[in-house]
């Protein structure tokens, strides 16, 4: 056991700190910095993705033949967690979860044609899986793609919060193709990617209580070759299982939480009170400290254990899931606790006067719900721990 | 970065856990339970001791294995999971502490430890105090006077170690319990642990160290404590997820209640989040690191996962968790002393945010 960076890995974060600091420019971050931007697609956003691609690293933990660099899970998070602590919208889901899932399952053309464009940042991925009646009971999608002759389909429904339809360059479809009451609801389901200027594809907004927007999408007599599916027809549901269990790994980092917490302590120290006393001096705040960190502790534990579990690799599907969830609600807690302190002043947005610490937790307080429900809701997670982890019977459904 | 364990680290677990999971059944626990017994089973020392377990920080010149403090808190660990009625976390601690601060002579004592026939103790707590370093009891002279109270197996200890005022600042002293200067007066520990009221009456010390080893000691044994309780926390999640899955009511099992099955896996995840904290604890503590932070935040972990865990296990066994025929209940009583021993959650927790208020809030490693 050693819990502690080899002084490779120590050089390699100090080395992203510097190198985020400089992508992170002025420019940049005041063109993230409005409501329901914050994810990025505007045209300093695209420039920066492209020089990640440039320097090499969005294909850190990518194999070579794909130009990728081949390091190690521990190397790949150190990035994440780095890359999310500077606050850069990375669009983790096109490189760490669809793509691996369409390296592992598309046809060679698919694959030559789309992965070296992830890799260089020219695209983006946006997931189309649930609908307004399917979310947790995902396999009850109703979206159908139809054979049209031998060679083409035509796809008609709707999806639900597929955040980044505004902007990305694909969509990451998953349809109904078989007959659910003779196959089984999930031997029925393909899984497609499909450009998303295609005719029949359009998009309106949903906004967020974060500011973060996500989209309804919609297909509408979408007509696409056979060459789209990833996977065979009617085998969808694995590609969507190994998609998803990529994506789990990415949604909990413990980066943002000990910047804020950093930035936090930083602001205490150097805030005076009335009575000339510093605030970090207050019995009180240094309690509400206290505890937020020993949380912290857990979750960057967690995560840098899933990291080397990932590269041994011996993932425990239940200790995914403990992340997911212990990490989720503890930054719920963390966040309130981190906005005590600085008192009623943390509610002001990052475009007011007056505001604190750049308005970061007046925005991260509305932003942490979607963690406990996102990417497969917490009672799921939990009742993979129980059967998984426990190995307790699964409990009863309908 | 690596959390895994070496060959010789997996020999120890797997050895502690077959001795210890053979010889601490219920039965063998249940001739201590109220006190029925003195509780220590000197059978299962001299086993331990023979297998060398007993050894295992004990310098290899002395009769020991010659690991550090990761290898016996393996050992702590397995002794929490079954509760095992012999002192190991006081006695190889403290050696811990003689080794690292004492003279030739002390050094010598440190093969009895390894054999099994030098307990060693230690006395932290006092009436009216909180945690280590406010000890009030002080030496002057050369002479100990004052009381220390919870001590464990005091009345079977070679040697005590004893953190006393000296001057303006404690410091940890080594004393010797059967010297005609000191009383012991036997108390009724919840756990049925034996733990002793220690008078001290111009009681003859040996300094060992100054206010660092006071700290040194009070770390390792309370990670100590953490790498104990992890090992209960374990077997008690695991024990309800198999009493859940067996019984049933409404004609299903019980675990097939969300409810229920999400309860077990919070608990999975407080067991798993005091593993951690206190894995890095411990890995700090055997590297020479600083890891004042990371045993505050460890024991904090201790106190609050232990509490939680302890009331939702007892709960999800329905009345099994409390009947006193089925192990489950002595867990409960190891939840709380062990909360409550070297420091509650909340002074950890002080002690923590003057940390912090100090700088020290760089929680990345």
């Amino acid at each position: 056991m050693q819990l502690s960076f080899t002084p490779e890995q120590e050089a390699l974060r100090q080395q992203l700190r510097n190198y985020f600091k400089d992508l992170m420019t002025p420019e940049l971050k005041a063109e993230l910095n409005h409501d329901f931007k914050h994810e990025g697609g505007g045209p300093l956003w695209r420039e920066a993705m492209r020089k990640l691609g440039r320097d090499g690293w969005i294909g850190l933990g990518w194999e070579k033949e794909y130009g990728g660099q081949e390091k190690s899970p521990i190397e790949q998070y150190i990035f994440f967690s780095e890359i999310m602590k500077a606050g850069f919208p990375f669009p983790f889901l096109t490189s760490e979860s669809v793509g691996p899932a369409l390296a592992q399952f598309g046809s060679e053309s698919l694959k030559k044609e789309i992965i070296p464009k992830i890799l260089a940042g020219e695209i983006s991925i946006c997931i189309g899986y649930s609908e307004p009646g399917s979310g947790t009971d995902l396999a009850s999608l109703k979206t159908r793609a139809v054979k049209d002759g031998d060679d083409h389909y035509i796809i008609n429904g709707q999806k639900m919060w597929t955040s980044l339809a505004e902007f990305s360059d694909y969509v990451w479809l998953a349809c109904r193709t078989g007959d659910p009451e003779t196959m089984g609801k999930h031997g029925s389901i393909s899984m497609f990617l499909i450009p998303m200027s295609h005719p029949g594809i359009s998009v309106t907004q949903v906004k967020t209580l974060g500011s973060v927007r996500t989209n309804a999408t919609y297909y509408e007599n979408v007509r696409v070759p056979k060459e789209w599916m990833v996977g065979k027809e009617n085998r969808g549901w694995g590609v969507i299982m190994s998609q998803l269990n990529r994506e789990r790994l990415a949604l909990v980092t413990h980066g943002p939480i000990v910047g804020i917490f950093r930035k936090v302590c930083e602001y205490a120290e150097n805030t005076r009170l009335a009575n000339g006393q510093r605030l970090i001096d207050q019995d009180w705040v240094k309690m509400k400290l206290a505890k937020v960190r020993a949380g912290a502790e857990a979750i960057k534990l967690i995560c840098y254990k899933q990291a080397w579990s990932i590269a041994q690799g011996g993932l425990d599907m239940a200790e995914a899931s403990a992340a997911k969830v212990y990490g989720s609600e503890y930054m719920i807690e963390a966040c309130r606790d981190l906005m005590e302190i600085l008192g009623q002043s943390a509610t002001l947005h990052s475009h007011s006067e007056a505001k604190i610490l750049e308005g970061e937790l007046e925005r991260l307080y509305r932003t942490l719900s979607i963690l406990t429900f996102g990417g497969g809701t917490n009672e799921i997670q939990r009742d993979i721990i129980s059967i998984f982890g426990l190995n307790m019977p699964r409990p009863l459904r309908a | 970065m690596n959390f895994g364990l070496t060959d010789e680290q997996k020999d120890i677990q797997n050895l502690a856990n077959q001795i210890l999971g053979d010889q601490v059944t219920p039965d063998e626990l249940h001739k201590y339970d109220m006190w029925a017994q003195e509780r220590f089973n000197g059978a299962l020392w001299a086993q331990l001791a023979d297998a060398g377990l007993l050894g295992i920080a004990v310098p290899a010149e002395q009769g020991g294995m010659g690991f550090g403090f990761a290898e016996l808190a393996l050992f702590i660990e397995e002794c929490g999971r079954v509760l095992a009625p012999v002192p190991a976390v006081p006695s190889l601690v403290a050696a811990l502490a003689v080794h690292k601060f004492g003279n030739a002579e002390l050094q010598a004592m440190l093969g009895g430890v390894a054999s099994g026939e030098v307990v060693l103790t230690a006395a932290f707590h006092e009436e009216h105090t909180y945690n280590a370093y406010e000890a009030q009891i002080a030496v002057s002279g050369g002479k100990l006077n004052g009381v220390k109270m919870c001590v464990p197996y005091a009345n079977i200890a070679t040697r005590m170690l004893v953190v006393a005022k000296d001057g303006a600042d404690v410091a940890l002293f080594i004393v010797d319990p059967k010297d005609a200067s000191v009383t012991l007066t036997a108390l009724k520990a919840t756990t049925y642990e034996p733990q002793f009221n220690v008078a001290f009456n111009n009681t003859p010390v040996q300094k060992l160290g100054g206010r660092d080893a006071v700290q040194y000691l009070v770390e390792h044994y309370t990670t100590a404590l953490c790498a104990y309780q992890a090992g209960a926390l374990e077997k008690m999640v695991q024990m309800t997820a198999k009493y859940s899955s067996e019984r049933e009511q409404f004609n299903v099992k019980i675990a097939t209640f969300q409810a229920v099955g999400h309860r077990v896996a919070n608990c999975y995840m407080d067991a798993k989040c005091l593993k951690l904290v206190t894995q890095q604890a411990v890995d700090r503590l055997a590297r020479g690191d600083d890891a004042a932070a990371e045993v505050h935040a460890a024991k904090m972990w201790l106190g609050d996962a232990s509490h939680r865990v302890s009331y939702a296990t007892q709960h999800l066994h329905g009345g099994m968790g409390v009947d006193r025929d089925y192990p489950l209940w002595r867990f409960a009583l190891w939840a709380k002393q062990n909360e409550l021993a070297l420091g509650s959650s909340t002074q950890h927790q002080i002690a923590l945010g003057e940390l912090i208020a100090a700088g020290n809030y760089d929680i990345d490693w």
